[in-house]
């Protein structure tokens, strides 16, 4: 195990070194990029002795310990000799893991002061590959100084300012959406949380719940099914610990103040002593763990009277436990309750909590990386709602703030309608295909080119360059992983083009084969075709060629290996290969823009746009590893391109396969295929396709009648009608 | 030695044993201070034990599926006990079935580790000569009972009584701490103490609202110096004590002396057992007499005849004495007070669980006396001619009956202190044996301890909901059962598995000398607080900002704060005789966080816990500099967590 880590950590820092040798730039240097910080910074109490917490609290020369539950620090300035708050001072991981979009959180170093407004914000650390190649990380830095004196209960969001609806947009990112998206939440969550503990802002007050009691006292199997008891179990491969069947911790939980629970769990004579204990707008819920051997004690609250492991969320607001809103739980009565080793009662000691509306308990844990040994913020929940038939009037009506996905997708509704609608009319052209091939012929194919080459122009500039839409080999890469470690549908669904896109990919690729994307609907694709297209159009045909065979055959195979070297870099580590994946000229040309970049990528483009000119799709042929990924399933496509016997000797339409990949044999490589259907407009043309012509010229020297040409690509055959029986 | 003199028993209801133990039995009888025979008692014939005692106890076999009394780390005990202390003057709190000790409350006598005794506070509580020094530093803590509400506890306060000098302390089981103290007066030898459970006329006061407490010993009314060579005329109170208020609201004056006391569920009755019926003043004359008597107190009757004047006072003393001597209460319809026989010297009178029944052990009579108590209430109503008919059962039960508990399954549990033995009585087995039905077998189980057993208790025994779990026994003698560590030895609390037919001895507990009652319940019943509340204190400090020096001429008070590491002020300073008050605020909230403060020769200190607020008065009279500091470890900087007192010469 160690023997085989310590070899991967070797190779991986030998190929990045390599990798950065060939790039490196002074300034890469300095960089937050997978930045190494101290260890003691998610656990020391003198948080700015760590960290520049000064950079971001302009003015401030002394600092506090981390205080608070989620924790921030006081910073402090000189003023005639007194010490003055000026401001707080947060560490974005201390209060929200919100990944971006490698799948890990930006570090960010927040400042606000005492009014509440942003005064700073650095970034300390972050995993993000686009922000290493592509774009530079300054343009974070200029997101994020968008914040710089806005107030921390604002409604700011990625986008246009919205002020009729009191929405404070700010510029995003291109190519990087979901990496600001991420960020903007991080500034709200935090200052927020911050915000709302120093008085900055209004705590929210709910109205209390009012019960139905119908005097019931339940059984642990019934609590559980009307959600009364909820579980919450962590199991040791979620903390980066070894797999293993037993849990990490198990526990169970529920709300006290109802009658019917509080009786049930704890006995009418311990309810009524629990409730005459709190106080007016106090709440008490209970926690057993029936498995694993964590504690959700902990041991925080001896020294700092805080339980540290556990807390209650409810919409905005954290409620966390001091040890004086601990007390001992001395057992369960309800019947079938299970076997616990570690019990509690915790009070809850705000109005702002409501038994009525849902809220989430949450176990605050430690996520190891076992490579490192780093400790990353883990917080695991489950929500908890009181059914309705436990609350007078049934549940409130509640509403959540929409999802950052929820609101990229209903913001940008239109331009999603129209790239579905997009989508589905690519499908539904393509299906209806035969009845296009049949209309055109060798010299004609306008009937099936009017549909792709408008396809082509809508995916270049309307696909392309107007929604970012261009798939990756990158997301291939992060599915991959995710399916192996941990899949986020939030993450994915924060791009609903790119989702959608592969939706589509998916399953024409099952049902067609991948040509219909990589010849109709890639945006880089079509740009390299179409460039092709015209450079044959406008009398450059003469210089056009295509490898000869033999090259091709041996080439082709070389984004087989692109796509694979990147998939088995990704294993050791995912940064490297999206370093790599810069094989892919889609981030130049259509994400970051082809003269927002240095030059060597600016070149690549320009070198492989411009072999574009005389060859057909040379990325496409030999180098696209995305190509390459959606080959491969290709094999397994339902329905392939017609063939017809003669196919086998004729290969008269092998001469005009742009992608070649049509062999000696006759026979179409659907992993090849581009689905141009050049060969299906031949399939039925009576004069270009070689058997059809010969029946034809049979045909009408023998007087025959030109019977129409069936499925099968051939005449329907002239059977003689027997006559009728006498 | 006097056992020389003993005159062997005949006839003893358990031969066997008793040869085996003879010698050391009366040995112990004899340190106690008795040296004659025990022989009023063994006329009858022995009593049909239902079990051989010599039998050895089934401990380690039926052992198995009891649980366990080993606690693992981390888990809590189910049942609070709450101890007297004996001499050592204090209250204890010990978690069962583990044993281990808790907590031990200083009320009485001065205690080093909290500053009982040293803080004006508790000065205060624990009364103060006129020079402000303390008036008692020696106390006798003997029973302790706890108050209640719908017949069990309710967790508000405990009592317990300082039989050296007659005086009655009362815990706060919120905060375990004493608040009050209060010296009866014109008696001495207060031992037995009872609160009441309800009123005896008012149904909605459901919970205790008096304390009972007997006078052992006889003395001149007052004691002044009058009669001191007329023992004839020497007498005992009764007293009831307001359990809020902590003032005597009456006495009684008997015939006879009180030792127990026990109350009945429904409040209308108290009694205590009497010993010494004689008036004896040498235990000759003590146990002169076959019976003595259980005395029963008509609670609501005393009280009318209160409230209608007819009551006297002693000396100084305002408080209203009424008569409850035998020649004034003739007349059943007017008595205060009705006195049932009991044989020879008993001790102990316990109420039982389902409010039918007290039961007298006979001490120097191997019996135990079952009184039902409708019958006194019969009695006092005119309905009954002979108040002893009100003994429903006098049966054998073994040697030397101290003190009985019960299982609310209707059995009881009585000590015999000369068999060292308790033995599993059936109570209705016990009566119908008494009418008659010489078949009935109501001893059911005797088990040996170790040694010579004196109080007994059971888990919730003394409530409405004896749960028959746990019994625990206080053993005298501790002897050979712990590792030796000199003459004085630990006593032992033995911890008996009672949930099954045949009683389980499960624990040795050792507790420093010396324990004597105590009781045993549920924990639900106790919510402590976690943490003072600084609105409480009328002195608090509530803001470091407030600490500081305040001079007034030569009387200085010193606000000081504590909040781990630091006090504050970190100095101060004082001049040579000034009259020093400091008032420390404990200003932190963390729960177990809690400081002390020492003065090192000014022999001061004293703790603080989180929110808690304590004064000390003294003066400055030695120059120099002092460090005070945190003598309760609190934080990493501990030793560090000091200020500077300068006393300027």
């Amino acid at each position: 195990m160690n023997l085989l880590s310590a070899l991967r950590g070797a190779l991986s820092s030998l190929i990045l070194a390599a990798a950065l040798a060939t790039t490196s730039s002074p300034a890469l240097a300095q960089t937050a990029y997978e930045a190494a910080l101290p260890p003691e910074l998610g656990t020391a109490a003198a948080l700015c002795d760590y960290v520049p917490c000064a950079e971001v609290l302009p003015g401030a020369t002394s600092f506090s310990e981390r205080k608070g539950r989620p924790p921030y620090v006081e910073a402090y300035a000189e003023e005639n000799g007194q010490r003055k708050l000026v401001g707080y001072v947060m560490l974005s991981t201390d209060i929200t893991d919100t990944p971006a979009y490698s799948g890990k959180p930006v570090v960010t170093l927040i400042g606000m002061n005492t009014e509440g407004r942003f005064v700073g914000v650095k970034i300390l650390k972050h995993s993000e590959p686009i922000l290493l190649l592509g774009i530079p990380e300054s343009a974070l830095v200029a997101f994020n100084n968008q914040y710089l004196g806005k107030f921390v209960g604002d409604n700011i969001e990625i986008g246009r300012s919205r002020p009729d609806e009191g929405i404070i947009g700010l510029d995003a990112i291109s190519g990087a959406t979901v990496t600001v998206i991420a960020q903007n939440q991080v500034m709200m969550t935090s200052g927020a949380a911050v915000g709302r503990q120093v008085g900055i802002l209004e705590p929210t007050v709910r109205p209390q719940a009012r019960f139905v009691d119908g005097g019931r006292t339940l059984d642990w199997a019934t609590l559980v099914a009307e959600g009364a008891v909820r579980n919450l179990k962590v199991m040791p491969e979620q903390v980066g610990l070894q797999r293993s069947a037993t849990p990490f911790i198990d526990l169970w939980f529920g709300y006290l103040n109802h009658p019917e629970i509080g009786r049930s769990i704890l006995g009418e004579a311990g309810w009524r002593a629990l409730m005459a204990r709190l106080a007016e707008g106090e709440h008490a819920v209970f926690v057993i763990r029936s498995g694993g051997n964590e504690s959700f004690k902990g041991s925080g609250f001896v020294r700092g009277g805080i339980y540290d492991r556990v807390q209650i969320r409810q919409g905005q607001d954290a409620f966390t436990f001091r040890d004086l809103d601990y007390l001992n739980l001395y057992g369960v009565n309800a019947a079938g309750a299970p076997a616990f080793n570690e019990s509690a009662i915790f009070i809850v000691r705000s109005s702002a909590f409501s038994g009525a509306f849902p809220w989430k308990f949450i176990f605050l844990g430690n996520r190891v990386d076992r490579e490192t040994g780093a400790r990353t913020f883990a917080n695991f929940d489950t929500e908890y709602w009181l059914a309705d038939r436990h609350l007078e009037g049934g549940r409130p009506e509640v509403i959540k703030p929409d999802a950052p996905w929820v609101k990229v997708w209903k913001a940008r509704a239109l331009e999603i309608g129209l790239f579905a609608a997009l989508l589905v009319a690519v499908a539904v052209v393509y299906a209806n295909r035969d009845a296009l091939t049949r209309r055109s012929t060798r010299k004609n194919k306008w009937p099936v080119n009017a549909f792709k080459y408008t396809f082509w122009v809508i995916s270049i500039g309307f696909v392309g360059f107007g929604l970012l839409a261009q798939p990756s080999i990158t997301q291939v890469l992060t599915w991959f992983h995710s399916l192996l470690f941990q899949w986020q549908w939030e993450l994915f669904l924060t791009d609903p083009f790119i989702f959608l896109f592969w939706i589509f990919i998916i399953l024409t690729t099952f049902v067609w084969g991948r040509g219909l994307f990589c010849g109709w609907m890639c945006p880089f694709g079509s740009l390299s075709e179409l460039i092709y297209k015209v450079a044959g159009a406008i009398g450059l045909k003469r210089f056009q060629f295509a490898l000869p065979m033999k090259w091709h055959n041996r080439l082709k195979w070389v984004k087989y290996g692109v796509f694979f070297a990147l998939l088995a870099v990704s294993v050791f580590s995912m940064g490297l290969a999206e370093m790599l994946a810069e094989v892919e000229p889609f981030k130049t040309t259509f994400l970051v823009g082809m003269f927002n970049r240095a030059w060597p990528y600016t070149l690549f483009v320009a070198v492989l746009l411009g072999l574009s000119i005389f060859i057909e799709r040379p990325f496409c042929k030999y180098l696209c590893p995305l190509g390459a990924s959606l080959a491969m399933p290709s094999t397994f496509r339902w329905f392939g391109l017609k063939r017809k016997q003669e196919c086998n000797s004729c290969k008269a339409c092998a001469v005009g396969c742009g992608s070649l990949a049509i062999d000696e044999h006759g026979r179409i490589d659907h992993r090849e295929c581009m689905h141009c259907l050049d060969c299906m407009v031949l399939y039925t043309d009576e004069h270009a396709c070689p058997p059809l012509a010969q029946e034809r010229k049979r045909r009408t020297k023998a007087g025959l009648p030109l019977t129409p040409i069936g499925a099968d690509g051939y005449y329907i055959p002239i059977k003689p009608v027997p006559a009728a029986k006498a | 030695m006097n056992d020389a003199k003993m005159t062997p028993v005949e006839a003893m209801p358990d031969p066997s044993r008793r040869k085996f133990l003879n010698t050391a039995a009366f040995a112990g009888l004899a340190g106690a201070g008795l040296s004659v025979g025990l022989s009023a008692c063994n006329k009858e014939t022995a009593a049909p034990a239902a079990a051989p005692t010599a039998a050895p106890t089934p401990a380690a076999a039926a052992a198995a599926g009891h649980n366990s009394v080993h606690l693992k780390p981390g888990e809590l005990d189910t049942y609070y006990g709450l101890w007297s202390g004996g001499h050592t003057g204090d209250f204890r709190v010990l978690g069962l079935p583990s044993g281990r000790e808790l907590h031990r409350v200083p009320c009485f006598v001065p205690d080093a580790l909290v500053g009982w005794g040293i803080t004006n506070e508790s000065k205060a509580i624990m009364g103060t000569k006129p020079d402000g020094s303390l008036r008692y530093t020696v106390g006798d803590t003997h029973h302790t009972h706890a108050s209640y509400k719908d017949g069990n506890y309710d967790g508000r306060y405990a009592w317990i009584n300082d039989k050296i000098n007659s005086r009655i302390a009362r815990i706060r089981l919120d905060y375990m701490i004493c608040d009050k103290i209060t010296e009866l007066p014109n008696v001495q030898g207060f031992h037995g103490i009872f609160p009441d459970k309800r009123d005896p006329v008012d149904p909605a006061i459901n919970y205790t609202t008096r304390v009972f407490c007997g006078a052992e010993f006889h003395i001149p009314l007052p004691n002044d110096g009058r009669d001191l060579e007329s023992p004839e005329k020497y007498r005992t109170l009764f007293s009831c004590v307001d359990a809020e208020t902590m003032e005597v609201r009456w006495q009684v004056l008997i015939d006879g002396n009180c030792d127990l006391a026990a109350t009945s569920f429904d409040g209308k009755l108290a009694a205590t057992n009497q010993y010494n019926t004689e008036g004896g003043v040498h235990y000759e004359g003590m146990m002169s007499a076959e019976r003595d008597a259980c005395l029963f107190f008509n609670i609501a009757r005393i009280e009318q005849a209160v409230k209608d004047g007819k009551f006297t006072t002693f000396g100084t003393s305002k408080v209203p004495v009424v008569d409850g001597t035998r020649a004034s209460n003739t007349d059943p319809k007017t008595a205060l007070v009705g006195y049932v026989s009991v044989p020879k010297n008993p001790h102990g009178v316990n109420a039982s669980p389902d409010g039918k029944y007290f039961i007298c052990a006979g001490k120097l009579s191997p019996t135990a006396t079952v009184i039902e108590l409708s019958k006194v209430l019969e009695w006092f109503d005119g309905k009954l001619d002979d108040l002893d008919k009100s003994i429903v059962a006098e049966v054998e039960i073994g040697l030397g009956p101290l003190h009985t508990a019960f299982d609310g399954r209707g059995n009881a549990y009585t000590t015999l202190f000369l068999d060292s033995q308790i033995v599993k009585w059936n109570v209705d087995a016990a009566i119908k044996f008494h009418a008659g039905d010489k078949n009935a077998q109501y001893v059911v189980d005797r088990l040996d301890v170790h040694y010579q057993p004196g109080h007994i208790n059971a888990s919730q025994s003394e409530t409405m909901f004896a749960d028959g779990k746990w019994l625990c026994v206080g053993c005298k003698f501790s002897k050979d059962r712990f590792l030796p560590v000199g003459p004085l030895h630990a006593e032992t609390e033995q911890l008996v598995d009672i949930s099954g037919e045949k009683m389980v001895l499960m624990a040795d507990h050792p507790v420093r000398p010396e324990p004597h009652d105590f009781i045993i319940f549920k924990r639900e019943l106790l919510q402590p607080k976690q943490v003072y509340d600084i609105n409480e204190f009328p002195l608090a400090v509530k803001d470091a900002k407030e600490a500081g020096v305040f001079r007034d001429g030569n009387k200085v008070t010193v606000k000081i704060t504590s909040m781990a590491p630091a006090f504050e002020p970190r100095e101060f300073k004082l001049k040579l005789g000034d009259e020093v008050t400091i008032i420390l605020t404990n200003l932190d909230k963390i729960e177990d966080l809690t400081h002390g403060f020492a003065i090192p020769k000014y022999n001061i200190n004293f703790i603080c816990n989180p929110q808690e607020t304590k004064s000390v008065t003294f003066k400055a009279d030695k120059p120099g500099v002092f460090w005070c500091y945190c003598t309760h470890f609190c934080h990493a900087l501990h030793l560090e967590m000091r200020s500077r007192m300068i006393v300027e010469a």
